[in-house]
């Protein structure tokens, strides 16, 4: 087990995975959205705006993700933790057929990947910044004089109150502006010397344009953006579009400042024209947005844009939308449980009665599906005796009322836990059964995540895959309750080997002496489930049970043991977390008519209680 | 060896960006230049100024009594030097990702600039 396995197990992994699917979808929408929006604008500030606005959009839409999937994935993620084997042998793998399991299972893998790709990003970012700064430092000297002055003037033209240093640089390719707190032009060294002055006033206000928009902060905090959302297109084709109506504000500046848009093309033509020059080996790149800029300030129609990425996005959702519901289904099934209630038009008798037949599902569902292991037998019987709708949904809202341990608040957690638990057993548990109707569903949506679960590989073909379950304490129950699972039939579905009292629906016999009763239950499969209640005080108990044949007299099984209640000893292993006792393992009983037997002792006093219970196993 | 000089330093690159500036330039008029933007000794200026001249990185004009320094290559030359030195060119390519201005980090193809100047004309000519 490596340490990125065991990372990837963690619920900062599993809520990772599960925000970069869903920000796939989120992301998609957005440049969906971004595109009508600029289908609809014109003016490049709008563009630019909106442009903006879906990137922070995308940024939101996965931090808001990710603070849902975290709660989320940690109470999902803590059974396994919990259990010291955060990579789970073969054995363990996903039943074949549920597709949803194993894309699930694979999500956080995703994570360490991610995460590698935003520590290059960022230092790829880091090393620019550097590098700019660099640049502003070396090979540089102050411009003349009169230029200095004049882009004072000119500053002062676009309102811009902050101090500009006018700097030439010999490393400078082009006319760039680094900094935001104390902003610097650099200009090509010659450059300030060797264009018309006309030209070069029309540069510098370009520059002076991006300073007062704060371009070069806004871009500093874009390359983050795109380092957190790298893996996304749709943050790259904003991110260019960003970049291109950023210039195109600019240049609207110059044209409405400068007032010659001729001479400001022809300056950039210039420019672009120098720079080629300056390097014979340069390969010919295309993809400069620079004809575009030239055509628009020319008033020249545009080349048809490409329109390409919203179409693309809209692939992505839909291919998303579509892993998203495949890993999802049990999850989403079990979370929206809620019977909706189909209304429209019923024209014929026959759609009516299905309607009806419909109608009556969900009900039935909610009563032997959600909570088949949690309704008692009163509320069970109370809840078949309701005729109406209505009345059925005001039980089901006051059963759900009833178990909220924070009554006054609006979620209710026992509900969140109990459908969660069925989620879980859905998407681990499902073979040819459904997850929450095997053994393993069943226990765990009843008791939740075993403290430890130890599971045999399948070692050879004598033995089969089994699975043991530690439960610290089950209220009810007792402590160290250890709950065995066998796959014995190879076929994924672990059958219980154990039974945990109470919960198996067989015969429960009571003693007959006055007061506290000790029950014994008979399950279907004849397994023989004890309870024996503690109804005095002691520091320490000595209890003592036999059966025996009541026809035979031939003793069937024999306990004795000693325990404390965890409220008198705590941290004691072994002790009784509720005065109750139930011993294990469970014999399985013969046909026949039985006694059993039972004393409560008072270890170091006189107290002592005895039960008597007569049963017969059919 | 004036066809090879040795690669400046960033003191002596600060020195011929003064020159390439200006053009041809006294000791005292460079110093100038320079100590607008950080405090520095005329007699350092005047030191590295003389070693540059000795790399074969200026040229010396001696007619006059104030000696005039010029750079002895133009200024295309540190492209050129720059293009020989990788690191320093993809750490300067890296700084365009986050710089703005008024051209972009990517180049227009040389087809392209042809069709721009085309463009241009074109609009002088239909303007009166």
């Amino acid at each position: 087990m490596t340490l990125i396995q065991t990372w990837v197990q963690t619920p900062l992994a599993q809520a990772i995975g599960w925000t970069l699917v869903h920000s796939l979808w989120e992301g998609a929408l957005v440049a969906l959205v971004l595109a009508a929006a600029l289908w609809a604008f014109r003016s490049s500030r709008a563009r630019y705006a909106a442009a903006c606005l879906a990137m922070l959009a995308m940024l939101a839409g996965f931090g808001f993700t990710f603070t849902r999937e975290m709660p989320r994935q940690r109470g999902h993620v803590a059974i396994i933790a919990n259990a010291g084997i955060a990579w789970l042998p073969a054995g363990f793998e996903a039943p074949k057929g549920v597709v949803g399991h194993r894309a699930a299972d694979s999500l956080p893998w995703l994570a360490p990947f991610w995460m590698v790709g935003v520590a290059i990003f960022h230092l790829r970012s880091l090393a620019s910044w550097m590098s700019a700064r660099h640049l502003r430092r070396t090979g540089v000297c102050l411009a003349p004089d009169h230029w200095r002055e004049r882009l004072e003037r000119l500053g002062a033209r676009v309102r811009l109150s902050r101090p500009v240093t006018l700097l030439e640089s010999c490393l400078a390719e082009v006319p760039v502006v680094i900094g935001y707190l104390r902003p610097a032009i650099l200009m090509p060294v010659g450059l300030l010397a060797g264009l018309p002055a006309g030209q070069v006033e029309a540069i510098l206000l370009h520059e002076l344009a991006h300073i007062r928009r704060y371009d070069y902060l806004v871009n500093l905090l874009q390359s983050a953006v795109e380092g957190f959302l790298f893996y996304h297109p749709a943050v790259w084709w904003i991110s260019g579009l960003i970049r291109a109506e950023r210039e195109n504000c600019c240049d609207d500046l110059v044209v409405a400042t400068h007032g010659d848009a001729h001479e400001y093309a022809a300056a950039l033509a210039t420019l672009e024209q120098n720079r080629w020059s300056a390097r014979e080996a340069a390969p010919a790149a295309t993809g400069g947005n620079l004809m575009q800029r030239i055509r628009r300030l020319l008033n020249r129609p545009e080349a048809p844009r490409r329109a390409l990425t919203p179409i693309f996005s809209a692939g992505i959702l839909a291919i998303t939308a579509a892993v998203v519901l495949m890993a999802w289904p049990s999850k989403a099934g079990a979370k929206a449980p809620a019977p909706a209630a189909p209304a429209g038009p019923a024209a014929q008798a026959e759609r009516v009665q299905q309607m009806r037949v419909q109608l009556a599902t969900p009900y039935t569902k909610w009563l032997t599906e959600d909570v088949a292991y949690i309704i008692t037998d009163r509320e069970r019987a109370a809840f078949k005796s309701l005729t109406t709708d209505e009345e059925r949904e005001l039980f089901i809202e006051q059963f759900w009322l009833q178990r909220d341990p924070t009554p006054g608040t609006v979620e209710n957690e026992f509900k969140e836990e109990h459908y969660r638990r069925i989620a879980y057993a859905n998407e681990h548990y499902a073979s040819s059964v459904p997850g929450w109707k095997t053994d393993r569903g069943r226990i765990y949506i009843i008791y939740g995540p075993a403290d430890e679960i130890e599971s045999q590989p399948h070692s050879d073909a004598s033995t089969y895959r089994s699975e043991q379950w530690r439960y610290r304490f089950i209220e009810g129950v007792g402590t160290n309750v250890v709950i065995e699972f066998v796959d014995s039939t190879g076929s994924g579905e672990y059958r219980m080997t154990r039974d945990v009292p109470g919960q198996s629906g067989g015969h429960v016999f009571s003693s007959t002496e006055p007061g506290a009763r000790v029950t014994v239950e008979i399950t279907s499969d004849r397994r023989m489930l004890i309870g024996i209640p503690i109804d005095f005080e002691a520091r320490q108990y000595e209890i003592y049970g036999t059966t025996r044949r009541s026809d035979t007299g031939a003793t069937v099984s024999v306990f004795s043991e000693m325990r404390s209640l965890c409220k008198d000893a705590p941290g004691t292993t072994g002790c009784l977390p509720q005065p109750v006792f139930q011993p294990f393992p469970v014999v399985t009983l013969g046909p026949g008519p039985y006694i059993f037997r039972a004393a409560v002792k008072d270890s170091a006093g006189t107290a002592q209680k005895t039960y008597t219970v007569n049963f017969t196993v059919d | 060896m004036p066809d090879s000089p040795p690669r400046p330093t960033d003191a002596e690159l600060e020195l011929l960006t003064v020159l390439w500036s200006r053009g041809p330039s006294t000791v005292r008029e460079v110093h100038e230049t320079i100590a607008r933007r950080r405090p520095t000794q005329y007699t350092t200026v005047l030191k590295q100024m003389q070693i540059m001249a000795a790399k074969g990185l200026v040229s010396r004009d001696e007619k006059q009594r104030a000696h005039v320094y010029a750079a002895a290559h133009p200024r295309e030359w540190t492209e050129r030097y720059l293009a020989g030195d990788f690191l320093r060119r993809a750490f300067n390519g890296s700084a365009s990702r986050l710089m703005v201005g008024a051209l972009s980090a990517r180049k227009t193809s040389k087809q392209e600039l042809a069709e721009l100047r085309r463009l241009l004309d074109e609009y002088e000519r239909g303007t009166p």
